[in-house]
C-alpha cells in the first residue's frame, strides 16, 4: 500500500491537488486516468449525470477526481438538456443503469423563466413555486424509483444584469430570483436526507465570473461552464462523493511554531508570541486558529506534532489570545523525535489510519520529510504565509462532510476520555480487572430511525474492524432497517469515563433457517473492550427468537481488515468450504441454550430488542 | 510556445508517445482527435497564447501544423 501511494503521490495526485494547474490537467488527462486506474481496491460506484447542458467535460474531469479519491465511477450520461425528460419518461437505459448517485448538472440557463420587468411579487412567488414543482417532481421520482442519492447543483448567477444592481434587490430582478430559488433548494436539502447541494454559486465566486463562463464554450458546445470552471466543479462534486463513501480525512495534525502562532515558544516565551489583533500577522494566526477550532467543533480530530519541549509547547496555549486550548487536542507530541515517527504514534494512539491524517507545517523541510516517509498522510503545501493556510485546506476539501450528526460534535471528547482510559489501565496488572473497572454498559438493538445517519456514516468509514467492507448508501440502510428479511443491530457503548456513542453495526440476511452476516463492523475506539462479544450475544438471542439454526459469517479480506481474519474462529465458528476467491465463509450452529460471552459489559435497553412486526415495519425511512 | 513545444503538447492531448507528431499529420487520421481533445486544444490555446479560437476556425485546419499556425495567429478574448 505504501509503495502504491508513493508512486501515485510523486506525480499523479499532485497534478490534481491545490494549486491545480488546469492546463496541466487538461493536457494530461489521458495519462492521469491510466495511472489512477492502476490503483487497487478502488471503490466502484455508478453515477448518472443528468445534464441541463453539455456534460462531456464534466464526466471526464469528474472521473479523474473520483479516481484520485480511490473511487472508480461508471457513468450514465443523459441526452443533452434532457435531465427532466429522462426521469419523467423513465428512460430504460437510465433505469437499467441503477445509479447509486444521480448528479443533476443544471445552471441558471435551466431556469424555465425569469420574472418579467415590474412583475408583481405574488406572481414572482408563483413563478418560484412552479420552478420548485418541476425540480421536486424530478427529485421525488429519483428517490422513490431509483433510490439514488441526489447531488444537485444550486444556481449560479446570470452573466448579464440589464437592471444593474437592482437585479439583486427588486423581486423581479434575476439575481434576486436566483437567490430565492437557491434558498428553496437549501430548504429541500435540510429536510431530505438523500439530497445534497453542489454549491456552484460559491464555486463561481471562487473561480470568478470571467473564468466561470466563456462565450466560446457556450455558443459552440453549449457548455455552461468553461474548462477551468469544470475542473473546479468536478473537484467539488468528487469531494461530496468521497464524503458519502467515508473517504474524508479525520484528523488534522498541526505544528506549533509559526503555524499556530508567530515565533518560537522555546526561544521567545509565551509573552512574545505573535498572536492577536494588535499585529497583522498575529491577527492572521488568530484567524487560522479560529478556522481550526471550527473544524474541531464539527468533528475533526486535532493533534499536535511539534519539535519542542513538551512543557514549553503546552504553555503556548495559555496565551490570552489563543483560541485553541490544550483540551482541543486529542493527541499531543512535542519532543525532538522525527515528525514521521510522532505521526505514526498519533495514528496508533487514536486508532486511525495514516490515510486519515492531514499534516500542516510551515516548514517545507518537515513537510517534505513526512510526505516522503508517510505517503499515506496528506501534506498540503501550505507555504509560509499563515494567511493562506486555511485557504489551502479549504481548496482540498479534506474534511468534507455530507452530514453533521451529534456524534461528530462529541468526537474530541471521546478521544480525550480514551486517554483517561489508557492511563487507568496502567494501574491494573490484570486486563480483566481493568475492563471490569470501566463499568461498561451497552445498548444493542435493531436499527432505529434516529441512528440511521450515524449507522450509515460508520458503514462507509470503518475499515479495520470490518468483516466485509460492504458500503451502503443511506437509502439502502433505511430499506434494510424496514425489511423483516434482515436482522439489524447497532451497539452503543458507555463506561464511567463517558459515552463512546454508537460504535458497532451488524446486518444479517435471513435465508430459511440460516442467517448470513452481510456486514459486521466496529469503531476502533472501542477495540479490546469485548464489545464484539456483546454484539454476538445479542445476535444469537435474535436467532434463537426467530428459530434460526445456523449463522454464516462472511470474511472478505482487504488491505485494512487483517485484524479480523480470526474473528469468526475466535467465536467458535467453523470454516466452510466452497467459498469464492477472496471470500471466506464460516458457520456456527445456534445452540438451544446459550451462555452469553460478555463478561464485562452490562446490556441495557433489552426491551427494544424485538423481532420486527407489521407495526415496526412502518418506521419511516427519513428522519 | 515554439513548434516543438506545441507538438509535444499535442502528443499529450492525443495520448501519443512524446515525439510522435511531426506536424504533417492529417487531423482526420489522428486517433483520439475528438470533441474532448478539440476542447482541450481551444482551452490550452487560450491559456498558453491568449488565443480565442472557435471550432469554426479549426474546421479550416487540415494538419497539426495548421493548428499551430491558428493558435499563434489569434489573440484577445471576451
Amino acid at each position: 500500500m505504501a509503495s502504491e501511494a508513493t508512486t501515485l503521490q510523486s506525480g499523479v495526485l499532485k497534478a490534481l491537488q491545490f494549486p491545480i494547474v488546469v492546463a496541466d490537467v487538461l493536457r494530461k488527462r489521458q495519462v492521469l486516468k491510466k495511472e489512477l486506474l492502476k490503483q487497487t481496491n478502488l471503490v466502484p460506484t455508478r453515477i448518472a449525470i443528468l445534464g441541463g447542458s453539455t456534460t462531456t467535460e464534466v464526466k471526464s474531469m469528474l472521473e479523474l477526481f473520483l479516481l484520485a479519491q480511490g473511487i472508480e465511477p461508471a457513468f450514465y450520461e443523459s441526452g443533452y438538456n434532457r435531465y427532466l425528460e429522462e426521469v419523467e419518461f423513465e428512460n430504460p437505459d437510465l433505469w437499467n443503469f441503477k445509479p447509486h448517485i444521480v448528479f443533476i448538472h443544471t445552471t441558471w440557463h435551466n431556469i424555465s423563466g425569469f420574472p418579467e420587468l415590474l412583475e408583481a411579487e405574488v406572481e414572482v412567488e408563483q413563478r418560484v413555486r412552479r420552478e420548485m414543482a418541476r425540480f421536486e417532481s424530478l427529485w421525488e421520482k429519483i428517490h422513490t424509483e431509483l433510490g439514488a442519492l441526489i447531488i444537485q447543483n444550486n444556481f449560479d448567477l446570470p452573466r448579464l444584469r440589464p437592471l444593474g444592481n437592482l437585479e439583486a434587490s427588486e423581486s423581479f430582478g434575476r439575481v434576486n430570483f436566483v437567490s430565492r430559488l437557491n434558498a428553496e433548494f437549501a430548504n429541500y436539502a435540510r429536510n431530505h436526507s438523500r439530497f445534497l447541494i453542489n454549491d456552484i454559486l460559491y464555486l463561481s465566486a471562487q473561480v470568478g465570473q470571467a473564468a466561470w463562463f466563456r462565450n466560446t464554450y457556450w455558443y459552440n458546445f453549449h457548455m455552461a461552464l468553461s474548462p477551468t470552471a469544470t475542473v473546479s466543479l468536478a473537484h467539488n462534486v468528487a469531494a461530496i462523493v468521497k464524503s458519502v463513501y467515508g473517504k474524508s480525512k479525520k484528523c488534522l495534525v498541526l505544528d506549533l511554531d509559526n503555524t499556530l502562532w508567530g515565533g518560537v515558544i522555546g526561544d521567545d516565551g509565551v509573552q512574545n508570541l505573535i498572536l492577536g489583533k494588535d499585529h497583522p500577522v498575529g491577527e492572521a494566526f488568530l484567524d487560522f486558529q479560529r478556522y481550526v477550532k471550527d473544524l474541531q467543533q464539527r468533528g475533526v480530530i486535532l493533534a499536535v506534532c511539534s519539535k519542542n519541549d513538551a512543557e514549553n509547547a503546552k504553555e503556548g496555549f495559555s496565551h490570552p489570545d489563543s483560541v485553541l486550548k490544550l483540551e482541543d487536542f486529542s493527541a499531543f507530541k512535542a519532543n525532538w523525535d522525527p515528525k514521521p515517527e510522532n505521526i505514526r504514534e498519533i495514528a496508533t494512539e487514536l486508532n486511525i489510519g495514516l490515510d486519515s491524517i492531514v499534516f500542516v507545517d510551515e516548514n517545507p523541510a518537515e513537510r517534505d520529510l513526512v510526505a516522503e516517509q508517510l505517503p499515506e498522510v496528506a501534506v498540503p503545501n501550505v507555504g509560509a504565509d499563515v494567511s493562506c493556510f486555511a485557504e489551502v485546506l479549504e481548496h482540498e476539501r479534506y474534511f468534507e462532510v455530507d452530514k453533521v450528526v451529534q456524534e461528530d460534535l462529541n468526537r474530541s471528547a471521546y478521544y480525550s476520555s480514551n486517554a483517561q482510559r489508557s492511563a487507568g489501565q496502567a494501574r491494573f496488572s490484570n486486563y480483566g480487572e481493568f475492563l471490569a473497572s470501566l463499568e461498561m454498559t451497552a445498548e444493542i438493538s435493531a436499527f432505529l430511525p434516529v441512528y440511521l445517519e450515524r449507522i450509515t456514516q460508520l458503514i462507509n468509514k470503518t475499515n479495520q474492524f470490518n468483516l466485509t467492507t460492504r458500503r451502503y448508501t443511506s437509502a439502502e440502510v433505511a430499506a434494510i432497517a424496514q425489511d423483516s428479511a434482515f436482522i439489524t443491530l447497532y451497539g452503543r457503548l458507555a463506561d464511567k469515563f463517558g459515552d463512546n456513542g454508537l460504535v458497532s453495526v451488524l446486518i444479517g440476511q435471513i435465508f430459511d433457517e440460516k442467517l448470513q452476516v452481510d456486514l459486521w463492523l466496529m469503531s476502533c475506539r472501542v477495540l479490546k473492550r469485548e464489545m464484539e462479544l456483546a454484539m454476538f450475544d445479542a445476535l444469537v438471542e435474535q436467532c434463537q427468537m426467530r428459530g434460526i439454526r445456523k449463522i454464516v459469517g462472511v470474511y472478505i479480506p482487504s488491505k485494512k481488515n487483517s485484524m479480523v481474519a480470526g474473528h469468526y474462529a475466535s467465536l467458535g465458528f467453523s470454516p466452510v468450504g466452497g467459498a469464492s476467491e477472496g471470500c471466506e465463509l464460516w458457520s456456527y450452529d445456534v445452540p438451544a441454550t446459550y451462555s452469553p460471552r460478555t463478561r464485562y459489559i452490562r446490556r441495557t435497553a433489552e426491551a427494544l430488542l424485538a423481532a420486527p412486526s407489521a407495526e415496526n415495519e412502518s418506521v419511516p425511512s427519513e428522519v | 510556445m515554439n513548434r516543438d513545444e506545441f507538438l509535444l503538447e499535442m502528443d499529450e492531448i492525443l495520448d501519443l508517445p512524446a515525439g510522435t507528431l511531426r506536424g504533417h499529420e492529417r487531423l482526420e487520421e489522428l486517433p483520439n482527435w475528438d470533441s474532448t481533445s478539440l476542447i482541450t486544444f481551444i482551452a490550452l490555446a487560450e491559456t498558453n497564447n491568449g488565443a480565442s479560437i472557435s471550432p469554426g476556425q479549426i474546421v479550416t485546419c487540415s494538419t497539426v501544423a495548421d493548428l499551430l499556425r491558428l493558435a499563434q495567429a489569434e489573440s484577445g478574448s471576451c
